[in-house]
């Protein structure tokens, strides 16, 4: 069905607005501002279940502060305001009673330089878990073995579980991160430029691994590598200064956009 | 013409300030070594068993003694030695000078003898007999039951008498109770030396001071330093952390964290004895005041913690030394980067458990480092104690076996005002320079050692964040 | 693959927690705050009824003590300045790193000697050395400056050969003998020297001459141990604002031709000059709150004399002596506790204002460094 969706709007209208039952996460009308300098403006777009999306445009368009914002990580900063409604399967997750620890669980982030824990790989992956769950050693070994197993870094540490998370490699610390993210098993899991430190093998591990979770859950990606964008996601929003300037499905937007700024930064006339 | 001559001292100049610089550097290193050498050397000579001379003057009169050392005579040419004679009372006085001059004759002797004894001090001259049960013990037989019996415990000696003889010829006897110590240097190998030597150390660090500060050692000195340093370590360390958390963690960051913070490092530059000050107002005559009129009122008008004591000085050292331990914590806090906060959060970890579980851990060697340092700096600290409750010499310790074992309220010794009142209010400061000496050599130890292990403690940790990174 | 189940977790218990501790902290952090500010309030609040008194009470009981304590300051800046600024200057200007990376840590070590074992030094060793030997003490003031020049004028005569083996970026280092044995050589000269003064006396000379006491502690002796426990606080905040200075300013000046001399005056002097007021604003913080050393080495004569050979008494000396036995809300007790309030107000002042020149030039190169 959702395949139908896709070869249907090809060549149509623009893809903003996915049937409710679609939805993962529906944007309406946000805007953001960081100290009185607006940095997302009237965003209101969808994303599709099960998907990848892509966020892509120049540097300074909103792409990671949008990201940042569906995981409410702007509540540490006081100078930020905002309007508009970003739901989540349906709840508004700026609602006055919503659970923002539990938010943040149910949608995971994965950011641009990697961030292991100062402690053990096994400990890394827990960590999680243990904020959330008393659970006995043998489930909690299970659980991990899965996470590692989904992020694909499941054979190269399973002997060394127990060693400091730092002394892995850059590629394999970013996969590391997304299996502590898998581990507490959220819903959406947001990409900040997760490949832009990294390596080209260690970049193609990590976007063979994007392709294959996204049978798991809802990927939304950020990145300024169109070709990672044209490889690894289903659909591609354009932003540029805070706004949505295109969003279609990748093919689309890559082989014929519509607007002549999209093509402008896709061909590398505009950057 | 002009020209030239503006140029070539500006040359000179320019050729010679660098080596004024260069200079500076090694002055202060050549100070600097001066003074730690000059620590080494009288704190730890003074324990050498010192050779002793018998000098005849010309005059014909006979001295024994350790020589001290020699300056030139006032008004006329020619040096003269002081001699530590001990014998006070025999002689009267324990020092004497001796013109270098006057000397016809300098021996020393293998049967010069030195003993410690607790009224009128060092004894120096030669054993004749030992009387004991009715024997009576000459020559070698009588020195080795004499140390026989110095190397049993004070309680389970012999009753019994010595008979000594002073250098000049004069006999005394000496109950053998009154005895604690006995050598005879010039007799000694050089590792005997070192034994006594180090047997002497050991009592420095192991005794209570004797005879005015000017024998015996720094035992409860040391002992109230560190047990001070740990109340205040115990007191400053949380809340230092709190506020250095407060600070960095949760207060908005805006202009009045901003002068806070420059605030609070500032205090860190405060007089010492500005911090005693408001000990004894607030603390001494506010707080203790008050709890004495509130629960000590039956001993009143003698206060019991209204006057200085362990409880208030470890306080005010807490309040002297929180802004060292909070910019120290407060840097490590903002050495870890965001996105260590930033994962854990994205994970679903409230601030707290964000706090005790990511950042506080990573933040354990800055907080170390700041207790480290304000230990450091709180064992060097001697003004504010001056008001706060240091004591010349304290009758009771802090901590014994009455209820409630530890006594707060009592006052206590301490290494540095130990060296400043034995230096500058001894009765006797000559002959207590050099226990003085070893003193200042044992708390600069004490405080540099501090400072060494935060030094590498930071350095260590810096490095080890760097290669992980 | 199906990820295995987990139960539901326990929410609410984790906010509680959560806000509960914040507000701890929170409570906690600013009390600590406020109890570390309330000092000041204390001293205000304590030297409050002195306002009702007559003023002249006040002048003659604090002047003497604001004179000693500036005095002792004084003579303390004039030792250690010198001292601190050319060894700051030599170690950012042209120390090898790796003996800097030394030095650094020898001179924190020098920070760290307490006050009181400085005062001991100075006030039963340094100061009778000093009445025995007062010639040789000036003699020995004056010469270490010239004879520093003159081994860098020894040092151009050398052949290329012996100067590669003694490079100016180690004179730090090896200088150390040849001070050490300028310093012999003084002590033997001056002697021989101070018997050609009329009367071969020096001190009889300026008790004669211009009706000089000599007191054993005095601003000279205060001057020599107080500039010593400042110069390692003075020389490490300088050398960092001098360090700061950006190689390329340094480059620059060299490459249109200007001298070192030069390079120093017009480039890294003024670029470091915020800095270096800084550092000698801090000094002299320390310098007039300094409690034990002046206690030690000034003799404690509340004089108002101008004399190097005479002794001071020091507010904080004042404080440490007489409040513990002044009358709680007595007179004096009021005094002492104003004099303390003055010794707050003038370093709080002082840190502050260097902490601000500090943090603007650090803010400045931030931005020169950027662009």
């Amino acid at each position: 069905m959702l395949a139908s969706l896709d070869s249907a709007n090809a060549s149509q209208a623009p893809v903003t607005h996915f049937a409710a039952e679609q939805r993962a996460l529906s944007i309406e009308g946000f805007s953001l501002a960081y100290a009185g300098k607006p940095a997302l403006r009237e965003l209101t777009l969808s994303v599709p279940r099960h998907r990848v999306t892509a966020f892509i445009g120049p540097s300074g368009c909103g792409k990671s502060t949008l990201l940042r914002a569906i995981n409410r990580l702007h509540d540490l900063n006081e100078s930020v305001e905002h309007s508009g409604q970003i739901e989540l399967e349906g709840q508004d997750i700026y609602a006055p009673k919503t659970n923002v620890t539990e938010l943040r669980r149910r949608v995971g982030m994965v950011f641009q330089t990697p961030n292991p824990f100062p402690m053990s790989i096994y400990e890394n992956v827990a960590f999680g878990l243990r904020l959330q769950h008393r659970l006995p050693k043998r489930q909690r070994d299970d659980i991990i073995e899965w996470a590692l197993t989904s992020a694909a870094l499941w054979d190269e540490v399973k002997d060394r579980l127990h060693r400091s998370a730092w002394q892995l490699s850059g590629g394999q610390q970013q996969r590391l991160v997304i299996a502590r993210t898998l581990a507490v098993q959220p819903g959406v899991l947001l990409l900040d430029e997760p490949a832009s430190a990294l390596d080209p093998i260690s970049t193609l591990k990590i976007e063979e691994l994007i392709r294959n979770l996204k049978s798991q859950l809802t990927l939304i990606l950020v990145t300024h590598n169109m070709q990672q964008a044209a490889r690894v996601s289903d659909y591609t929003a354009f932003m540029h200064s805070g706004e949505l300037v295109e969003y279609g499905t990748t093919d689309q937007v890559f082989t014929n956009p519509r607007l002549q700024r999209t093509e402008n930064y896709i061909t590398g006339r505009m950057t | 013409m002009p020209r030239r001559l503006t140029a070539a001292p500006q040359r000179l100049l320019d050729r010679l300030w660098p080596w004024l610089c260069a200079a500076s550097v090694a002055l202060s290193l050549l100070m600097l070594t001066a003074l730690l050498s000059l620590l080494l050397v009288r704190g730890l000579g003074h324990f050498w068993p010192a050779t002793l001379e018998e000098v005849t003057l010309r005059s014909g009169e006979v001295v024994a003694g350790e020589a001290i050392r020699e300056t030139p005579l006032p008004q006329q040419a020619g040096d003269e030695r002081l001699y530590f004679t001990g014998n006070r009372d025999v002689a009267g006085a324990s020092w004497r000078w001796v013109p270098v001059d006057d000397i016809a004759q300098r021996t020393t002797p293998e049967d010069l003898v030195r003993l410690t004894r607790t009224p009128w001090g060092d004894f120096i001259g030669r054993l004749v007999s030992v009387e004991s049960d009715g024997e009576r013990l000459e020559g070698q037989p009588a020195w080795d039951y004499l140390t026989a019996a110095l190397a049993l415990p004070a309680n389970q000696r012999p009753a019994g008498a010595l008979l000594l003889a002073t250098a000049d010829g004069q006999t005394l006897r000496q109950p053998l109770t009154n005895i604690s110590g006995a050598t005879a240097p010039n007799a000694m190998a050089w590792w005997q030396k070192t034994h006594t030597w180090g047997e002497r150390v050991w009592q420095f660090l192991s005794q209570g001071p004797r005879a005015a500060n000017t024998r015996g050692g720094v035992w409860p000195a040391i002992f109230g330093t560190v047990l001070m340093v740990i109340l205040m370590s115990v007191i400053v360390t949380p809340f230092g952390v709190l506020a250095a958390i407060y600070l960095n963690e949760i207060a908005h960051q805006n202009r009045l964290t901003r002068l806070v913070r420059i605030g609070v490092r500032n205090l860190a530059g405060v007089p010492s004895i500005v911090y005693g000050v408001f000990g004894l107002g607030v603390f001494v005559y506010g707080i203790g005041g008050s709890l004495d009129s509130w629960f000590f009122s039956d001993t009143l008008p003698s206060p019991t913690f209204g006057t200085g004591g362990l409880l208030w000085a470890s306080l005010t050292l807490a309040l002297l030394t929180l802004p060292v331990v909070i910019v120290a914590t407060e840097e490590g806090l903002a050495r870890i980067p965001d996105a260590q906060r930033e994962g854990a959060v994205a994970l679903g970890a409230t601030r707290l458990e964000m706090l005790v579980r990511i950042v506080l851990p990573m933040a354990v060697p800055a907080m170390l480092t700041g207790v480290i340092l304000a230990v450091a700096r709180a064992a060097g600290e001697v003004a504010p104690l001056m008001l706060v409750g240091v004591a010349k010499l304290a009758p009771q310790m802090p901590v014994d076996g009455e209820f409630p074992y530890l006594h707060l309220e009592r006052k206590f010794m301490h290494l540095g005002y130990h060296l400043f009142d034995t230096a500058f209010h001894g009765e006797d400061v000559q002959a207590a320079m050099p226990l003085v000496y070893a003193t200042a050599l044992l708390l600069v130890l004490i405080v540099l050692m501090l400072n060494l292990t935060a030094i590498f403690l930071r350095h260590y940790f810096r490095r080890q964040r760097g290669n992980e990174c | 693959m199906i990820p295995p189940r987990a139960p539901v977790s326990h929410q609410p218990l984790r906010q509680l927690k959560n806000r509960i501790a914040t507000s701890l902290i929170t409570a906690g952090g600013i009390g600590v705050l406020l109890a570390i500010l309330a000092i000041g309030v204390f001293l205000i609040w304590e030297t409050l009824p002195l306002l009702s008194l007559d003023e002249t009470f006040a002048l003659t009981k604090l002047s003497p003590l604001a004179w000693g304590t500036l005095k002792a300051a004084l003579a303390a800046m004039l030792f250690a300045l010198p001292i601190a600024l050319g060894a700051a200057m030599y170690s950012a200007l042209f120390m090898s790193a790796r003996l800097r990376s030394r030095i650094k840590p020898a001179l924190e070590m020098m920070e760290a000697i307490p006050g009181v074992v400085i005062g001991f030094i100075a006030g039963l060793v340094l100061a009778p050395w000093v009445e025995r030997n007062l010639a040789s003490t000036l003699m020995v003031l004056v010469w270490l400056p010239l004879s520093a020049g003159l081994a860098g004028v020894l040092w151009h005569l050398l052949s290329s050969r012996l100067r590669q083996a003694l490079p100016l970026s180690w004179a730090g280092l090896w200088l150390v003998p040849w001070i050490a044995g300028m310093l012999l050589l003084a002590l033997w000269f001056a002697p021989l020297l101070e018997t050609l003064l009329p009367g071969g006396d020096l001190r009889q000379l300026l008790e004669q001459r211009w009706g000089l006491d000599y007191a054993t502690r005095n601003a000279l002796i205060v001057g020599i141990a107080m500039g010593f426990a400042v110069i390692p606080s003075i020389y490490a905040l300088a050398e960092d604002a001098l360090a700061d200075v950006p190689d390329t300013l340094m480059e620059g000046a060299h490459a249109l031709g200007a001298s070192r001399w030069q390079a120093l005056w017009k480039v890294a002097l003024p670029a470091a000059g915020p800095g270096i007021f800084s550092a000698v604003m801090i000094g002299a913080g320390r310098a007039v709150g300094e409690t034990m050393i002046v206690l030690m080495a000034s003799g404690n004569t509340a004089l108002l004399s101008a004399s190097p050979f005479e002794g001071m008494r020091s507010m904080a000396a004042a404080i440490a002596i007489e409040l513990p036995e002044a009358s709680p809300g007595g007179l004096t007790y009021r005094y002492l506790i104003l004099a303390a309030l003055v010794l707050f107000v003038f370093t709080f002042l002082v840190n502050t204002l260097a902490e601000m020149v500090r943090l603007r030039m650090r803010r400045r190169y931030q931005k020169a460094g950027r662009h």
